[in-house]
This record gives C-alpha cells, structure tokens and sequence, in this order.
C-alpha cells in the first residue's frame, strides 16, 4: 500500500493547531539558523581568522597538490588496509566456521583479539615496540598492517552474518544437485552472501578511512600528516583543519551514500540488519 | 432513520491528482454501505476521510451532529466514535492480543485496566479468540490478526465501523472467518463502511453497494440492482472483471 | 614470568588506573552522547524541515569525520576562534559529539522500523501524538537499537584511545602504553595487558548487550 515512514506518519494531516506550530517553528528555526551561521562568521572575524595571510596559500598550486598527495596516501593505506581485511577477513571466516574445534577455537581468539583493541593500539605496537625487536616496518605499513587486520576482524563476522543469511533452502539444493562442499560454499553460498554484505563491507570502508588517520601518528604522509606540516609552515590553524575536515567529510559521506543506495537496491533480509547493528563498533 | 454519516461534496487533491471530485454520499444508523471500485478509484481515501485520517481539500463530513474539522481535539474525539480496521491489521507488535485491545479504552477513554480487561474477554469471545488473550500478534495467523483488530476497535465503542480491504492482504481459507464475524457486526446493527472486493459478503450483509471510479461516485444502489441490473456501462465493466 | 612480575609490581596500579580513566571517559561521553542524541533525533522527527536539514548535517559530519582530527582542531584549531577547551574536557567534548551524531542516527532508525500503519491505527483509536509516541513508538524503538547501541558503546570505549594524542592530566591505557615502553623494556608484555583490559571490558558489556537484546526481541 504506502511506503511511508513512522517518522512521515506521526505528523501526516496535522490539525489546525499542529500546523500553526509548524509554521511558526520552521520559521524560528530559520531565523536561528541564519543567527547560527553569523555568529560562526563573527566570530571568524573577531578572531582575525579571516585575514588573508591565513587563507592566501590556498590560492596556490603547490597547497593543493601537497594536500592531494597526502589524500593519496590516505586511499593508498586505505585501499590495502582494505584488500588485507577482504582476504584475511576470510581466512578468519573460514576458521570461524571450521568444524574442527581448535581451528574455531583460534579464530574466535583472534576475531576478538583483533577487534577488542583500539586500532591506535595495535599502531602504537607496531611503532614502539616491534622495532626493538627488530622488525623494521615502514611507515605505510605502521599504519596499514594494524587497520588491515583490526578490519579483518570485522569483516569475518560480516562475511559470516551473511552466510547465516543465505537461506536454508539453497544448501539443500546444492547438496541434491550433488555439488560437494566446497562447490555448495564457493559457487552458491559465498556470492549470495556477499551480495547482502557489500554495504556492510563499504561501511566498514569508511572506518577504514577513518582509522589511516593515525598514520601523523607514525608521520606515515597521509592527509592528516600533511595537514599538520601546512600548519606549521603557515600557521593558519583553523583554515587548514577545516579543509581538511571537510575533505574527510566529503570522503567518507560518499563512501557512506553508496553504502547506503546499495543496502536499499539489494534488499539484505531483516535478520542481516539486525546482525548488522553488532559488528559496527566504531564510533570514530 | 437518521443519518449517522453525511459526506457533502467531499474533495482531495494531492497535487494535481484528484482523489476525490465532489463525493456525496450517506449512511443511515445501522445500514452496512459496501464501496467497490478498481484501485486509485478514492475509495480508501473516501473512507480515511471519515476518521480525518485524510484531510479533504474541500467539502464536509458529519457524524451525527459532530463536524469532521481542523481542531484536534475534536479530531480525537471523533476517532473514539469511529471505530477502523486496516488491510494489513496494523496490530501492535510488542503488546499481547489482550494488551492490543485495552490500550485505548485504558488511554483514551480512561477506563480502569480491569474494566477494559473484562472487555477485551467479551470481545475476544464474540471473534472466537478467548484462548488467544495472551499471545503476541507475531504468533496469530492473518484472519486470527484481522478479528484482534476488530475487537481491538470494537473496544472503543465506536457507532461507526470503518473496513479498509479487510480481507485483501489474507489467504483464501482465513477470508471467511473475518468475513463471518463483520456479517455479525452487520446483522447486530452495528453502522458500517466496508471498502472490498468480497462480492459475496456485499450480497449477504449490505444494505446499499456503491461504485467509484476516479474519485467519483457512479453509481448506488441496493446488492440486488446491482448485480443484476447495473445501469452504468463503467459499473457493468468493473463487476464483469471481479464477478 | 618474572618480568610480568616485575611489571606489575611497579605498574600494576598504574594499570588501575588508567583502566580507570578509560572507564570514566567512557561513562561519561557515552551519557552526555546518548543524551545529546536522543535531544537531536528529537528536533529531527519535528516536521520542521530547517531542523531536519540541520540536525542531518550535523549528523553527517559528525558520523564521517574522524574522531583524533575532530580532537586535534578542538585543541589546537579553537584556541584560535578564541574557544579554549581543557584538555580532558577535549577529549570527552569530542567524544560526546561523535557519540551524540551516532546515537541520533540509530534512535532515527529505530523509530523508523515501525510500520506506519501502527502510527495510523494509533491515531484511529484516538490516542495523541504524545500517546502514540509513549506506547507504540518508543518501546519498539528503544528495543530496536539496544545491539547497536551497544556496539557503540564498545566503540566509544575503544575511541577513548585518541586521548592518548594530547597532554591530559591522567593516561589512559593507551597512552599508559606510550609511557611505559619509555621506561621499560617489556613491550610486548605491557601491550598484551592492556588488550586484556580493553578485550575483558568489551566482552563483558557485549555479553550484556546481547542478554538485554534477547530480552528485548519481540517475536515476529
């Protein structure tokens, strides 16, 4: 009948009063929100945060194009972060869902070890205490290895909610049509569960992107890295995190929209949603 | 017999559509009015408009002596006279059958909850569900949903009973147990609005068949007229696809 | 062994209490958080579209922006707009902030999981907007998002690690591990202690999540 929304529905056909109020508030809040955008700009001013010496630079090529050069470290880290997570994500899956209890037993172990620690953690221990044991590691992959597998963690119980999605009834077919297990798993299972979790998976992609921001931890020359060097150089504060945090924005909002167009295209069945709510743990 | 519901020429448009164009149209106390008509003819909008649910863009509707108007308290006070039962049940998930039917008397008419609880047992009774009183709607078929939401709007006390596709969303073997329990609705006197396909209850239980057609009323007239003497070439068409 | 000994005899309470901070950090952003978040979702059901607009952007910026540079332009960038934030305030301000666009959104989505049919039954039986909110909106809601609620709040707690990036009065355990490798030599040992704390913490209120959820689940 109506797709309609419990949000569009509570005020559908107000009465009179109801939509006086409405009237009356959507123009407060108006006025408020204009109020709220000149106060900001005021307080720009006053602060002398709009003279040009700390906005100039940004007329100029070379602003830019270190600002894009650190993105591009920001995408290069995330994009293998990325690939490590997709493939280890399945070997921790696949251990995940063993029969043989020590193989399970392990991946349980390092599915919760890897996804009980802040990423910053396991950045911290490849940046301080790794080389005094003697692993030297670059700084790309200080940063990229620790996200990767933090994210690993995730996406083995992405991947497995969406197998625990397929429905009962496609192994059975499979099994009647006297394919063997791995062919059940890899020809009908695995690219049915997949197509429920890829906006899981691009969510977990901006995570991801979130995370790479601890490479000015190890001054990995990502985004925020370069950012931290254009303050220094020209000490405008403000100008130059704001862009930055709107790059950020930006970035990851588009991931995020994708995700979410896709979620609606391919329909994941209600139990996915619900598995969905427990794996992302990231506040940020 | 006086009017219960008088419709003066109701209009809605949304937009540039027009759902409703000048409908006029009345119900006597007790008499069963069934509407019939192919989809987007504005019979569920017709209806809706009764309970304010729709507001129209033009025209007027009276319960009674009560006018259907922009002021909510006279709105609420209107929904406890109308009673209104929806084609996907609309029962609410997280309460038990019993809990489902004593909300409103408990919250709006302000019973005491063992008042209402004794209710909603009589109630349950008369549509054959005693023994469901504390189940969650998650666990009830379609048509054993369907008569909870009857009895749940029937727990309101209402003078007019509204039926929107009642039995369009269920299977065919649970058509006739709703159908079965609106007939003794009907048969008690009970004023009633029925938008439906089922040509067979029309026959039993209305008192007068109506036909729409794009927000417009074609033709009126009692089950015997209609189904064997159908005037209008557009009702004739409509009752030749469904009969 | 005798290191782990030794390591925790000099820095068991250390441990103690940057476990400690960690847990009031935690505490104390996810409930100003969840609080902010439920105030926003709120203004954003009103059918106020100025509202709608800003609290959406509010949330997406919030939601997207990564939580250690929103701490780093509230303490190095704000001073410069002349807002000066603590340290430890810092951290918990931007904590509540992403906290609060999270929160905002799954209440949003939790009260978007009830059909509008029940709305319209609601208001068919006479109940107010009120009513209909506080019988049939909100307990669904609220049963809806306990899973991801829960999940952020083990992620909040896992966020308190960004505190680590700026000189606040007392260490977390994060930034208990950055001191401890300067002063000693057990890396691995120290590091291995703290995921414990962090792994135990996270378990336990997962496993308290999931008990209320099974609670909460209404039978479809």
């Amino acid at each position: 009948m109506s797709t309609k929304s419990a949000e569009e529905a509570l005020f559908e056909n107000p009465d009179r009063r109801t939509r006086a109020l409405i009237r009356v508030g959507t123009a407060i809040a108006a006025l408020a929100m204009l109020a709220l955008i000149a106060a900001i700009v005021l307080r720009f001013y006053q602060a002398g945060q709009l003279a040009p010496r700390y906005w100039e630079f940004f007329a100029w090529g070379s602003t830019w194009k270190f600002l894009l050069s650190g993105l591009i470290g920001t995408l290069a880290s995330a994009a293998m972060a990325a690939a490590i997570a997709l493939t280890v994500g399945l070997v921790f899956m696949a251990g995940r869902l063993s029969k043989i209890w020590p193989i399970r037993w392990a991946a349980v172990a390092l599915i919760e070890f890897f996804r009980g620690v802040p990423s910053l953690l396991l950045i911290y221990f490849c940046f301080l205490i790794l080389p005094s044991l003697g692993f030297k590691m670059s700084s790309y992959w200080m940063v990229t290895l620790p996200i990767g597998l933090n994210t690993a963690a995730v996406v083995a119980e992405v991947y497995r909610s969406g197998v625990l999605a397929v429905p009962r009834g496609q192994r059975d077919a499979a099994v009647s049509l006297a394919l063997n297990g791995w062919q059940t798993f890899f020809d009908v299972i695995f690219p049915q569960a997949i197509r429920y979790v890829v906006p899981s998976l691009l969510a977990q992609l901006v995570i991801v992107v979130k995370d790479t921001t601890f490479g000015y931890v190890v001054t990995y020359g990502e985004l925020m890295q370069n950012a931290k060097v254009l303050v220094a150089n020209y000490n405008s504060l403000v100008p130059v995190y704001l862009i930055v945090a709107v790059i950020y924005c930006l970035l990851n909002y588009s991931l995020s929209k994708t995700s979410r167009a896709l979620n609606n295209r391919m329909g994941a069945p209600a139990t996915l949603s619900k598995a969905g709510g427990r794996l992302n743990r990231h506040a940020g | 017999m006086p009017d219960r519901i008088r419709i003066e020429k109701a209009c809605k448009h949304f937009g540039t559509l027009k759902a409703l164009n000048n409908v006029s149209l009345s119900v006597r106390a007790g008499e069963t009015l069934v509407i019939i008509g192919p989809s987007g003819s504005g019979k569920s909008t017709l209806l809706r408009s009764v309970n304010r649910l729709e507001a129209l863009s033009s025209g007027d509707i009276w319960i009674d002596d009560d006018h259907v108007s922009n002021d909510g308290a006279n709105i609420r006070r209107i929904r406890e006279e109308v009673g209104m039962v929806f084609q996907d049940f609309n029962l609410f998930p997280h309460l038990t059958v019993a809990q489902n039917i004593e909300l409103a008397p408990v919250r709006v008419k302000k019973l005491k909850r063992s008042q209402a609880r004794e209710r909603a047992v009589e109630l349950l009774a008369r549509v054959g569900l005693a023994e469901k009183h504390d189940a969650l709607p998650g666990q009830l078929s379609g048509g054993q949903k369907q008569r909870v939401a009857i009895a749940r709007a029937l727990a309101m006390d209402p003078k007019v009973m509204l039926f929107d596709e009642p039995t369009s969303a269920l299977d065919p073997e649970m058509v006739k147990e709703v159908l079965d329990v609106m007939l003794d609705l009907a048969k008690g006197g009970m004023t009633m609005m029925v938008v439906t396909h089922e040509m067979g209850f029309a026959r039993a239980a209305a008192d007068r068949v109506v036909f729409m057609d794009q927000g417009e009323i074609i033709e009126e007239g009692t089950p015997e007229q209609f189904f064997t003497a159908a005037r209008n070439e557009r009702t004739v068409k409509f009752l030749a696809h469904i009969l | 062994m005798g290191d782990l000994a030794k390591l925790l005899h000099e820095f068991g309470p250390a441990f103690i209490h940057a476990a400690l901070i960690t847990w009031k950090l935690t505490i104390i952003s996810y409930s100003l958080g969840v609080l902010l978040g439920i105030a926003l979702t709120v203004l954003r059901v009103l059918p106020i579209k100025p509202l709608k607009v800003l609290v959406g952007a509010y949330v997406e910026f919030f939601r997207n922006i990564p939580s250690v540079a929103l701490l780093i332009i509230i303490v190095f960038a704000l001073p410069d707009l002349n807002v000066l934030i603590d340290y430890e305030p810092s951290v918990i301000v931007a904590l509540v902030l992403v906290c609060s666009a999270f929160t905002a959104d799954n209440l949003r989505s939790g009260i978007n999981t009830v059909e509008a049919g029940q709305i319209e039954a609601s208001y068919s039986l006479g109940m107010s907007l009120f009513k209909t909110m506080y019988d049939i909106v909100l307990p669904q809601a609220l049963r809806a998002i306990v899973q991801p609620m829960t999940s952020l709040l083990i992620g909040l707690m896992l966020s308190t690690a960004i505190a680590s990036q700026v000189p606040v009065p007392h260490r977390e355990l994060t930034g208990l591990v950055d001191m401890i490798n300067n002063e000693t030599a057990s890396g691995i040992l120290t590091f291995a202690i703290t995921a414990a704390f962090y792994i135990g913490t996270g378990l336990v209120i997962s496993w308290a999540g999931a008990a209320l959820d099974k609670k909460a689940r209404i039978l479809r």
